[in-house]
């Protein structure tokens, strides 16, 4: 479509006129209630229909950006982390690109499969979160509870590969901090062949339950071209057509040399993005296993850093598979200049900026998570709906706004 | 003196106090209380692979979960919000107890045993529950806030949706057992019961009946997700306990007049015990209710919220066609002379 | 990136040399252009029509050494073609009356992205229609990530008793 002759996808100036008057309806969803999250939707009815929803954000702001500039780099990765403590790794992972991309170093071959493996648990991980929050907007808690018991597998499975349920501070720059246990690709493929069980139940009692599909069929539909000009990101553009995934760049992580198909819905309602979703999680379970299989041998951290070491030191990192940070990682100073990382995260790409000039901090540092681009869509999707599918949209996006408001 | 106990207990046994107070009225009300509402929470915990009540009574698995919560009820400080209308506010948990429970007053539980014998009990039954959405409304209206005015509307909404099929679904029984009087309907289901006679009529009162009482997956009056309680949201205390107690009185009072209706009431009637007691031999009826009664709470556990307007369109579009379709039934059997 | 990529890359450096104050394929990946304040917008129209039809970010540097805010859009594309290609967008407005035109006509979804400079770094984007505090609470004062933001510290007063 020539964006000449475009329709203007949206006049902010019309969305941005609150209606006022008598037959206006005005409720505040706000953060003290049971559905609504850490944030307050202001939304304007008229009868049932509504005619306005306003996100108002910023309850959980924990200025993130401008703490960064006061620490040093490497204790920037637990501060990142925290904003999505879910998907921890993929979120750490983006301002860690950045830093290698920096410090002109690359992680060795093991290490990027390894990051890999963590990236796709946390992957399912979090979509898991995500169709169990869905399924409370709708009061059906039979998934809620399925969802987060079945999250349980995973997180074990992470803190078997990192020491951690949730705040795994895995990846570093220059490689990963731990190596492979013994006996985990057999405990992944009890996990994977559990999940692919469980994923049918979840399908008889929740996706496939005709109730439900009426809830969320023809509700909330992103078009297109919409999705594309709005910036909407992760399952959410994938549900609506288009077959764009951060992974596929191919820059971090082993993804160049794995394949896999990122699964792509063409009707871009509710429905398309819960089971989108759904075939992620499927997708990624496929990754793990081939990953597991091609795992390369070697050290896991960089060589530029692991010669820093002294040698007993250094032996035994290799042998345990527990790595000690050199001590010039309390006080790396990258050369001035900027870099910019895309890493796709479980709710979409996450955009990290760097901006260095020679100090042991940096000068600034901003990072774009994917709820934060898809705060768009909360504002413009549920309009002309009814009031009840406000939840089954907000459900349906998997808004998570501490992510949002870093 | 032992004459004045003597007499004391003959009046309590006799039907006019014996049924509103104990069976099935308010004694048997509170023990369903109790009971459902825990074996409700166990068995939606059994689905979703947790423990549900545990802590109290622990080899009881939690049974004694709800007295405790009845405690807590009555210690817990009433909150009267100062922009609420105070009368209507403190009444209506009150009144929606007691319109919940006025119509066990025409409930036979025996052949010839009810609070009040007459011959139009099924309509009367039917007539007074539906009363209780009144003091919803009142409750929604009272408390003067924007949420619980959202789930007064849609109380208000609901009950169009069901009021009508429920009524033709039993009155289409009514029609074809030729009496309105409840005993007379169960004596009549001997050999089959009213189910199997007209499933029509059976399905469509059980789904109005879910509509009525609230039960999931037609919870929207009091939508935690979207309305935070809907019109009970300004309630905590004994208030609270009460309007969520009469929501629960109401099921319970169309499963009774389920099962006398379509499940052959209290047949099979134990003779040797409805000897001793007349109530007694009626067993079965109290069984085969509280079996209604824990299906209807099991669906909890297997779907969500249908939106308002779905559940009008259920109740327009399917319902009331099929209440319909039941009375062309009953005429049917009645024409052919199966019953 | 594909052979058409880099040709596209290529034709649009050599188009924006012309009217940019500079241009320069920082990596295979990321092109940075420098632009003056009132050719903002043509430019953004200009990478619109390429193909690159929303934003990933937009930030605000604050540098109080050179007395300027460098304001940055960095636009991505999902075309087949386009993908992993980031065009920064760079320009800088004095520090002192930080105005700029809104490109939210050009990329919409720039939306909540420049509500969130305006409210962090103190730029004005002349046009938008709802400028108001998005992460701060509504009576805040002041534009945190400036460098020179300090943070009201509150006393606590402890009575002591005896």
């Amino acid at each position: 479509m020539s964006w000449r002759d475009e329709k203007l996808v949206v006049d902010w100036r019309k969305v941005a006129k609150a209606p006022g008057g008598e037959e206006i309806y005005e409720l505040f969803i706000g953060p003290q209630h049971p559905a609504s999250g850490h944030m307050r939707f202001i939304v304007r009815l008229e009868g049932d229909i509504i005619v306005d929803v306003e996100p108002d954000i910023g309850y959980v702001h924990r200025t993130m950006e401008k703490l960064a500039e006061g620490r040093e780099y490497i204790k920037n990765i637990p501060l990142f982390e925290r904003a999505t403590i879910i998907d921890s790794n993929n979120i750490t992972l983006g301002y860690v690109r950045a830093l290698e991309k920096l410090l002109d170093v690359e992680p060795p071959p093991r290490a990027r499969y390894l990051r890999t493996i963590l990236s796709e648990i946390n992957r399912i991980q979090s979509h898991l979160y995500g169709i169990g929050i869905a399924g409370i907007m709708l009061n059906h808690s039979t998934v809620f509870m399925w969802a987060f018991g079945d999250r349980e597998i995973w997180m074990q499975l992470a803190e078997e590969l990192t020491g951690a349920r949730l705040t795994h501070t895995y990846s570093i720059p220059g490689g990963v901090r731990r190596d492979l246990p013994d006996g985990f690709e057999e405990r992944f493929e009890k996990a994977a062949r559990y999940m692919l069980r469980r994923l049918e139940d979840y399908g008889k009692i929740f996706l496939y339950n005709p109730m439900i599909r009426s809830r969320y069929e023809g509700v909330g539909v992103l078009k297109k071209h919409e999705a594309e000009r709005l910036g909407a990101v992760g399952p959410n553009l994938r549900a609506s057509g288009v077959r764009y995934d951060a992974r596929l760049l191919g820059d971090y992580g082993a993804y160049s040399e794995l394949e896999f198909e990122v699964p792509v819905q063409e009707e871009g309602d509710s429905f398309a993005r819960m089971v989108q979703r759904v075939e992620e999680i499927k997708v990624s379970i496929e990754i793990i296993r081939q990953a597991l299989k091609k795992m390369p041998d070697g050290p896991i951290l960089a060589e530029k850093y692991l010669k820093l070491l002294p040698p007993k030191l250094r032996e035994r990192v290799l042998k345990t598979g527990r790595v000690k940070f050199p001590a010039i990682f309390a006080n790396l100073r990258p050369p001035p200049g900027e870099t910019v990382a895309r890493v796709e995260m479980a709710r979409g790409e996450v955009f990290y900026h760097i901006v260095s000039d020679g100090s042991p901090k940096p000068y600034r540092v901003r990072i774009v998570t994917p709820s934060f681009r898809n705060l768009v869509l909360l504002r413009l999707l549920p309009r002309e709906h009814r009031f009840m599918d406000l939840l089954a949209i907000y459900g349906s996006l998997d808004y998570f706004p501490p992510e949002s408001d870093r | 003196m032992w004459e004045l106990i003597d007499v004391i207990i003959r009046l309590l046994l006799s039907p006019p106090v014996f049924a509103p107070l104990i069976y099935p009225g308010l004694v048997t009300v509170l023990i369903i209380l109790v009971s459902l509402i825990w074996l409700g929470r166990k068995i939606a915990a059994k689905v979703q692979l947790r423990y549900g009540p545990y802590y109290i009574a622990k080899r009881l698995g939690g049974a004694p979960q709800l007295i405790a919560d009845a405690i807590r009820f009555m210690f817990q400080e009433v909150i009267v919000p100062r922009t609420a209308d105070k009368i209507p506010y403190l009444l209506a948990p009150a009144l929606a107890m007691t319109l919940g429970l006025v119509p066990v007053v025409f409930i036979p539980v025996a052949p010839g045993f009810a609070g009040i014998v007459t011959s139009y009990s099924l309509p009367l039954a039917l007539a007074l529950s539906s009363l209780l959405p009144i003091t919803v409304i009142l409750m929604a209206w009272s408390a003067n806030n924007k949420f619980t005015i959202q789930g007064g509307v849609r109380e208000a909404f609901m009950v169009i949706a069901y009021e009508i099929p429920l009524f033709v679904a039993a009155l289409s029984m009514g029609l074809a057992y030729g009496t309105l009087s409840l005993e007379e309907i169960v004596e009549k289901q001997v050999l089959v019961p009213g189910a199997v006679l007209n499933p029509l009529a059976a399905f469509v009162f059980y789904v109005s009946m879910l509509m009525s009482a609230g039960k999931l997956p037609f919870d929207i009056v009091e939508g935690e997700q979207e309305i935070v309680a809907g019109p009970f949201t300004e309630y905590s205390g004994i208030l609270y306990g009460l309007v969520m107690g009469a929501s629960y009185a109401q099921l319970y009072v169309l499963s009774m007049i389920f099962t006398e209706v379509f499940l052959a009431g209290w047949h099979p009637f134990i003779g040797s015990l409805g000897a001793l007691y007349l109530p007694l031999g009626g067993l079965a009826l109290f069984v085969k209710a509280y079996l209604v009664l824990a299906f209807s709470v099991f669906l909890r556990s297997v779907y969500g919220r249908y939106r308002l307007d779905y559940a009008l369109r259920i109740g327009w579009e399917r319902l009331f066609p099929l209440s319909v379709l039941a009375l062309f039934l009953s005429l049917g059997l009645r024409v052919v002379g199966v019953v | 990136m594909g052979e058409k990529a880099n040709v596209l890359i290529d034709s649009l450096v050599k188009e924006l040399a012309s009217l940019a104050e500079k241009v320069e394929r920082a990596r295979e990946d990321l092109v940075v252009v420098e632009v003056s304040p009132d050719k903002l917008v043509q430019i953004a129209s200009l990478l619109r029509d390429r193909g690159f039809d929303h934003v990933a970010s937009v930030e605000g540097i604050d540098r109080p050494k050179e007395e300027v805010i460098e304001v940055v859009y960095q636009a991505e594309s999902y075309d087949e073609n386009l993908r992993g290609v980031i065009i920064e967008l760079k320009t800088k407005v004095p520090r002192d009356k930080p105005e700029l035109d809104t490109l939210i006509d050009v990329w919409p979804n720039a939306f909540y992205m420049e509500r969130e400079t305006w409210d962090l770094v103190g730029v004005v984007f002349r046009g938008h229609p709802e400028l108001k505090r998005l992460l701060m609470p509504p009576d805040w004062e002041g534009h945190p990530l400036r460098k020179d933001f300090v943070v009201k510290e509150e006393g606590i007063f402890v009575e002591l008793e005896g």
